[in-house]
């Protein structure tokens, strides 16, 4: 299982004020409030974590069938400047952070070096609508084309927990991926195709 | 506190964070949160200190972990208030 999550960090400014009373305090962990209060950059830190928060959650949602809000029951701890986990209960979850001036992208997985491959993109920030269908065109473009299914027959529908599915022909795939997309930037995480296809 | 008027007042909470139009118009009891109000979940915990501000309660993390939908809002404010009288 994988999960990912996007911030635009334009987006996220215009969006949320960080520095409101309580936001802080209700969203992150001590550890977590140090890590900031420390960092250089403290709005790359600040989403970092939360996105290391977000992808794990999509995983930990499918492992338990319990959706909850509760930012600070997922606690992050980095190893570097990249690489870092969340512990949420017992679950355990190995981040990667792709940190930049633009966005902030994190992959979650269970094992370390799962056969994945994530594609970050741009996509225009219009409506969520609009957004949310340019990632799904995108997935599957790319699927059609690595499996040589026509792409007018991939579906791709939520299950109850919010999770995305793929399906050809109304056939589940089994093919597990993540979505995410923030303002102007979207991407999906999805098993290597290529080890299915051969 | 009156149903109705619980859910208006939550209604011009949400209104500013809510990314589908449609959902909104037709908020009721069963309304989610993120899967039909399409609210970021950063922006969830502006709701929650909106609604703790509005009505001057404290949501503490235990009551936050359901809040994913209109009903579970409407539960957790009026046990507060009820806490308080």
């Amino acid at each position: 299982m994988i999960g990912n999550d996007i911030v635009d960090l334009k987006q996220a400014a215009a969006e949320s004020n960080w520095q409101r009373k309580g936001f802080v305090t209700k969203i992150f962990t001590q550890t977590e409030q140090e890590y900031i209060s420390v960092a250089k950059n403290k709005l790359a830190t600040l989403w970092r974590l939360w996105s290391m928060k977000e992808s794990a959650y999509k995983i930990n949602v499918q492992q338990t069938g319990k959706r909850f809000f509760n930012p600070k029951k997922l606690q992050c701890t980095f190893f570097n400047d990249t690489k870092g986990k969340v512990v949420i209960n017992t679950h355990h979850y190995y981040t990667v952070s792709d940190v930049n001036t633009a966005y902030i992208y994190t992959e979650a997985s269970i094992k370390h070096n799962e056969n994945t491959k994530s594609t970050c993109f741009k996509i225009k920030n219009n409506t969520y609508q609009t957004q949310h269908i340019s990632c799904y065109n995108r997935l599957k473009s790319e699927v059609s084309k690595a499996l040589k299914l026509e792409q007018n027959h991939i579906t791709i529908e939520k299950n109850s927990f919010g999770v995305p599915k793929l399906f050809y022909n109304k056939i589940p795939l089994n093919l597990s991926l993540s979505i995410t997309h923030h303002g102007s930037y979207g991407a999906y995480i999805i098993v290597n195709l290529d080890s299915i296809n051969n | 506190m009156d149903k109705e008027a619980l859910i208006a007042s939550l209604k011009t909470i949400v209104k500013p964070y809510i990314q589908d139009e449609n959902a909104f118009n037709n908020l009721n009891e069963n309304t989610d949160f993120i899967a039909d109000l399409k609210i970021n979940s950063a922006n969830l915990v502006d709701i929650i200190l909106d609604v703790e501000d509005m009505y001057d309660i404290e949501i503490d993390n235990d009551a936050m972990e359901k809040m994913l939908t209109v009903k579970a809002a409407m539960k957790i404010i009026n046990t507060k208030l009820n806490e308080q009288q």
